[in-house]
């Protein structure tokens, strides 16, 4: 029932469509019933001998007219219940991905994105298949067996309690088996999984395979792996393979029994051979049916597990959404401030952090999972303070991992503090609409993601209406006019595998035209120019600044020379800020921020060679 | 990368392919004697197939019609064993055939697999690892399927019919005449049918894995989307996207709703034909009434194998793409070879490595020219990328003498890492020589190579396993004392020891459940246990390891290099302070060679790298 009640809302709109459905399985089922009736009589004045052609045509005319009707009907059946799947298939789909897209950041970094998918796609798939193909073969099955049961047993009852005790035993073999397959199944798909993870580790390392000559023995391994795979597999196939042949002995067994016990009857005279030829023709029409029953047993199970597993996602709340009483008509001006605030270290956090690493490391890295180890402090940034008045600009430095890019996600609520208050404009951002916040501000996040469609639309992500002119002003401050002159189609080319592959300088100057296109009132650049070599960001920086004038920006880098001309510079260190002030000022200071800038120049010294 | 994991329909070709159903063969023939079992079975299958409607036949004809009710008993016990034996010939054919193809599964998966580890690095630089285990797995159940699906079974389902067509004539020449007047339209709407199907499905299939693209494209960048407040246009285009499915959706419904009605009305028309052209048969007498009935069960039992030829023929096409596939990779020759007469190194191994005006690029096709996938590689090089860039080494020259602890320092991209892979031969070089005790690397064979020659790779790997079976890896001949003394050489032994089950720890996939510092010292315990003359250590100096693992990892190290030829890339600054002497590379070339003192009193480059890269560790160590 608790599949129903969350099923109800997305079957209501299509009730009728159903309704219409039934009728038509109903009048479809009366008119298959009464071919074998056709039959009978045919055969039966053709025994006797008393019958003349226009009847034996007249009895071919009616099993045909029959058939159409059945036809049409079984037409208007399928295309009305079965679409009628397709359709809450096609609802179902949107209300999940309008979800997904609401929700948070929170949970999108625990559940995988494969997970996600398979919600959208198998599961959605295995709801539809009961609901479309299930529910029509049940609803067509019950009403062929009900009526051809009910008809036999007008003709003889005693035969007909040979079929009807008979017949079930098809729809309980498929089930037995069904369920018994599907368990031995997963053990044969964990082995499977085993051979791909082992092939899968061994290329993975296979410079350590190749330093030890491992191979030979790793194909060893391998193939051992195989072998019990096949071991596994052979005994699935002791099951499946009996399936159908078993389901065909057991329906050929119930034909011999009608000849065996009907044969007796028609040479007793109890029973005529037209009778008898009836029961043949109904044990052919209820074949299918009952098999198709066992099988929407079979698609009622993973139908409904799989309608858990989506109403896990349509059921979710956003954690971070637009509170009631929310202003309706907040712009944003753009002051900054921090007040005291305190993040937690979260598991999912690590992900981040990993990634930043690894970005400064070789490319065939995998990515592995994180184990937090005992110890680790519990706090990743406590009491951190600072205001960024309307028109200036902060920069934030500090180590890889250190939580900056976390810092920056609380201003447009990508997360909330665990402690303390972010506000904007001296609202808390938590009290304002997220839509307008968001659209206030103009983000160029450290993972550059780009979508696979033309330039010009990854462009105008956050301002559709952009016209021409303001286009060509965001590509000419990110400095991305030349590159984009070269491509094939050039602002029209797409991006991604079916088109250019940006490098990584390029992809992120497409982000940086993206976030200036939107005119914001805050800018954010998180590490976003660590792909652009130093030349060209010093003159993306100018032009920047030009732009930002009377605007809020706040730059995280790892090179001092993109932040050394902010308005206020904060390094974080040990989850805390451990200075604060201009480029001079730290400088003199002689600090973290000092060493970093010397080291700097050393580097640059040493590139020129 | 996102797009083409889910967007990658299939394109398909011919259905039937000589040279590959040939190479197919080749997998196939060693199972001949139970291919020939399963055909017999399967003949046998057809055959028995046909008692049933026959013996209905008899029944009716015979005992019913005199009226004999003890006579249909010996009908029932033949029609209960052709019952039977129609089981046993259809289960035991299955079985086989299946168990052939799960055989020749096994032998295909081994030889890709094997195959592949025969491959030089470069192979694996350029191709992704998922795009590989999809050769081993997706495309290998494609075969599977065109063993199983493509082969007896389609032989099957010809014999049947013909079995079927003949008996027919046997029995009843004109009562058969008048039921294969509908196998022509039978075998049209189902040719029609499958026709439409492969466009629809094509169709569908292309629609939902734009969908999936797209989701998982939204789902990555999820945030993005909200950021930029584009929710309600990512709504709008997926609804499209969604929509578009729907109508392949539909239409494949649509085909199939008229398609089975079809089917079904076409087989009541053949029984009505039968009855008023049979009927009129039956009252001329050329004809019973029992042979009527039986040629209904007849016709229907042809219709079945008619309609599955037409659907074997989408199999068949899928399985000739992925055995193209499949071949491709089988086809791909291995880069570095053994040569075909090695020479065997002096014994002992003294382990004196000497460069030659070595020269070295990874793309060896197109020397001075850009690599041909350098798309992906712009990102790195994005600011100076030139023609000559390509060589990573050019023209380095240095004798390590046996037993000479050597580091080699330069900036990032200086060449460090291949120097060192060079050495293990895990590429080959484009000019000039690399010798191990005067003999060249090339004509030595690579698993005698490295048995005296071992590198610990950068990015210290684990596989699941035991503690054990990590350090000795599939050598047996290291005994677990010999383990248990690398572990503690490598200062590897007291973390072992705090695990649960010490040695007999289970190591879970890729190492997730050891930390970076210890699966460090786990590798250093293996390079020990293997014990080689030469030792190469591309050591990393990773942020993520707590101060007291730092300590052990730099006195593993120390140990590690002690009495042995080895080659170490040095991040650590306790590193190139034990070491004999330090080889400093830019840009490809050797730019300094000498002890840490001496090319600290040069004042030349290492002087100021090491200021960059160390003066930190300095200062921290103060």
């Amino acid at each position: 029932m608790d599949q129903l009640r969350r099923i109800w809302p997305f079957i209501r709109r299509y009730r009728w469509r159903m309704t219409f459905g039934l009728i038509c399985a109903m009048a479809a089922t009366a008119a298959a019933a009464t071919i074998p009736q056709i039959l009978r009589y045919a055969v039966d004045d053709l025994n006797t001998r008393g019958i003349v052609l226009d009847q034996l045509l007249g009895y071919g005319g009616l099993l045909l007219l029959a058939a159409t009707i059945e036809g049409v009907l079984r037409y208007g059946q399928r295309t009305q219940m079965i679409g009628a799947s397709h359709l809450i298939d096609f609802d179902m789909r949107e209300a999940l991905f309008a979800r997904l897209l609401t929700l948070d950041q929170g949970f999108f970094n625990k559940m995988h994105t494969g997970d996600l998918m398979t919600r959208v796609t198998n599961d959605l798939s295995a709801v539809r298949m009961f609901l479309g193909p299930g529910v029509s073969n049940l609803a067509g099955s019950t009403l062929l067996i009900v009526t051809a049961a009910t008809l036999m047993f007008l003709t003889s009852p005693l035969l007909a309690l040979v079929v009807v005790l008979l017949l079930p035993m098809v729809a309980v073999l498929f089930v037995v088996i069904g369920g018994r397959m599907r368990a031995i199944f997963r053990t044969v798909q964990d082995q499977f999984g085993e051979i791909s993870t082992r092939a899968q580790e061994n290329f993975s390392g296979i410079r350590t395979i190749k330093a030890y000559a491992q191979e030979e023995a790793e194909i060893g391994v391998f193939r051992e792996a195989n072998e019990r795979y096949r071991a596994l597999n052979l005994r699935y196939v002791l099951l499946s393979g009996m399936l159908w042949p078993i389901i065909g002995l057991m329906l050929g067994t119930i034909g011999a029994f009608v000849l065996l016990i009907g044969g007796r009857m028609v040479a007793t005279g109890e029973l005529t051979v037209g009778e008898l030829v009836l029961f043949n023709a109904y044990l052919a029409q209820l074949g299918w049916p009952v098999i198709a029953l066992g099988w929407t047993v079979d698609l009622y199970q993973q139908g409904s597990a799989s309608l858990l597993r989506i109403s896990e996602v349509l059921q979710r709340r956003p954690a971070i959404a637009t509170p009631p009483g929310a202003p309706a008509d907040f712009i944003v001006e753009g002051e900054i401030e921090f007040r005291d605030v305190g993040l937690r270290f979260v598991y999912e956090e690590s992900k981040e952090g990993r990634r930043e690493a690894l970005a400064h490391q070789h490319a065939n890295h995998t990515l592995e999972e994180h184990v937090p180890h005992p110890g680790a402090p519990e706090w990743v940034l406590r009491n951190i303070s600072f205001r960024v008045p309307r028109g200036s600009s902060l920069a934030i430095v500090g180590a890889t991992g250190v939580g900056k890019t976390t810092l920056v996600n609380l201003l447009a609520r990508v997360r909330d503090p665990d402690e303390g208050q972010v506000l904007v404009d001296g609202y808390d951002v938590r009290t304002l609409p997220l839509d307008a916040l968001r659209r206030g501000i103009g983000y160029v996040p450290q993972d550059t993601f780009l979508f696979s469609v033309p330039v010009r639309e990854n462009v105008t992500f956050g301002r559709p209406d952009a016209t021409e002119e303001q286009i060509e002003y965001a590509l000419t401050v990110s400095r991305l006019s030349n590159d984009v002159g070269q491509f094939p189609d050039g602002v029209d080319t797409l991006i991604g595998e079916r088109g250019v592959t940006l490098s990584g300088g390029q992809k992120q100057r497409t982000a940086i035209a993206r976030a200036v296109l939107r005119d914001p009132a805050i800018l954010v650049l998180d590490d976003a120019l660590s792909s652009v070599d130093t030349h060209t960001a010093a003159e993306i920086l100018a032009g920047l600044r030009e732009l930002m004038k009377g605007r809020t920006s706040i730059i995280i880098a790892q090179r001092i020379a993109t932040v050394k001309d902010a308005d206020q510079i904060i390094v974080l260190h040990d989850g805390a800020i451990v200075e604060c002030g201009t480029h001079r000022e730290l400088l003199e200071y002689g600090g973290r921020y000092a060493d970093m800038y010397r080291r700097e120049l050393l580097q640059a010294e040493l590139e020129e060679e | 990368m996102s797009s083409a994991k889910y967007d990658d329909d299939e394109i398909l070709g011919k259905a039937y392919d000589a040279t590959l159903v040939r190479r197919l063969g080749g997998f196939v023939i060693p199972y001949w004697r139970q291919l020939a079992v399963a055909t017999l079975l399967m003949f046998g299958g057809a055959a028995v197939e046909l008692a049933p409607p026959f013996l209905v036949k008899q029944a009716i004809d015979g005992p019913i019609a005199a009226r004999d009710p003890a006579g249909i008993l010996p009908i029932f016990g033949l029609y209960a064993a052709a019952l039977l034996a129609a089981f046993g010939f259809r289960y035991g054919q299955t079985y086989i055939m299946q168990s052939v193809g799960q055989q020749v599964m096994v032998d295909i998966r081994t030889r890709i697999f094997s195959h592949i580890q025969r491959m030089s690095l470069a192979f694996f630089d350029r191709n992704p690892v998922g795009r590989l285990i999809t050769r081993l797995t997706n495309d290998v159940d494609a075969l599977n399927e065109f063993i199983t699906q493509g082969t007896v079974a389609l032989l099957g389902d010809l014999v049947r019919l013909l079995f079927v067509i003949v008996t027919m004539l046997l029995l009843n020449w004109r009562l058969a005449l008048i039921s294969f007047i509908m196998f022509p339209v039978v075998m049209l709407a189902t040719g029609v049918f499958q026709r439409i199907m492969r466009a629809v499905y094509r169709r569908v299939r292309q629609r939902i894995a734009r969908i999936n693209a797209f989701l998982n494209e939204q789902i990555s960048g999820v945030l993005v989307t909200q950021l930029f407040n584009r929710e309600e246009r990512s709504r709008i285009r997926f609804a499209e996207l969604s929509r578009d499915y729907l109508a392949a959706q539909l239409e494949s419904n649509r085909t199939f709703a008229i398609f089975f009605p079809l089917i079904n009305f076409l087989s009541v028309t053949a029984m009505a034909l039968l009855l008023y052209f049979g009927g009129q048969i039956v009252l001329a007498d050329l004809a019973t009434l029992g042979m009527m009935v039986a040629f209904i069960q007849y016709t229907d039992q042809a219709f079945q194998p008619i309609r599955q030829i037409a659907e074997r023929y989408n199999t068949l096409q899928s399985a000739m793409a992925s055995s193209e596939r499949v071949f491709r990779v089988l086809d791909t020759p291995a880069a570095v070879v053994d040569p075909e007469h090695p020479r065997a190194l002096p014994l002992p191994v003294r382990g004196e490595i000497t460069f030659d005006n070595v020269w070295f690029t990874y793309s060896p096709e197109a020397t001075g020219e850009r690599p041909e996938d350098s798309g992906s590689l712009a990102s790195e090089h994005e600011a100076h990328v030139s023609a000559e860039d390509d060589w990573v080494l050019r023209g380095i020259s240095f004798t390590i003498p046996a037993g000479q602890a050597v580091a080699v320092v330069g900036a990032t991209g200086a060449g460090k890492s291949s120097l060192v892979s060079l050495m293990a031969r895990f590429y080959d070089i484009q000019h000039g020589s690399i010798t191990l005790d005067g003999i060249d690397l090339r004509e030595l064979r690579q698993t005698e190579l490295r048995r005296h020659v071992s590198a610990v790779p950068q990015d210290p790997v684990c596989f699941s396993g035991t503690i054990a079976s990590n350090i000795r890896l599939h050598d047996t001949s290291i005994s677990d004392e010999q383990v248990r003394r690398a572990a503690e050489i490598a200062r590897a032994a007291p973390f072992i020891e705090r695990l649960p089950g010490g040695y007999d720890y289970e190591v879970r996939e890729r190492g997730s459940n050891l930390s970076v510092g210890q699966r460090q010292l786990l590798a250093f315990a293996r390079a020990i246990a293997f014990n080689p003359e030469v030792l190469l250590i591309l050591d990393e100096a990773t942020s993520s390891v707590d101060t007291e693992t730092e300590a052990l990892i730099q006195e593993a190290l120390e140990r590690l290099i002690h009495g042995r030829t080895s080659i170490v890339i040095a991040h650590r600054l306790s590193t190139i302070r034990h070491v004999d002497r330090i080889l400093v590379l830019h840009k490809g070339r050797l730019v300094e060679d000498g002890s840490h003192e001496e090319l600290l009193a040069k004042r030349g480059y290492y002087y100021r790298l090491y200021q960059l890269q160390f003066a930190e560790q300095v200062k921290s160590e103060r």
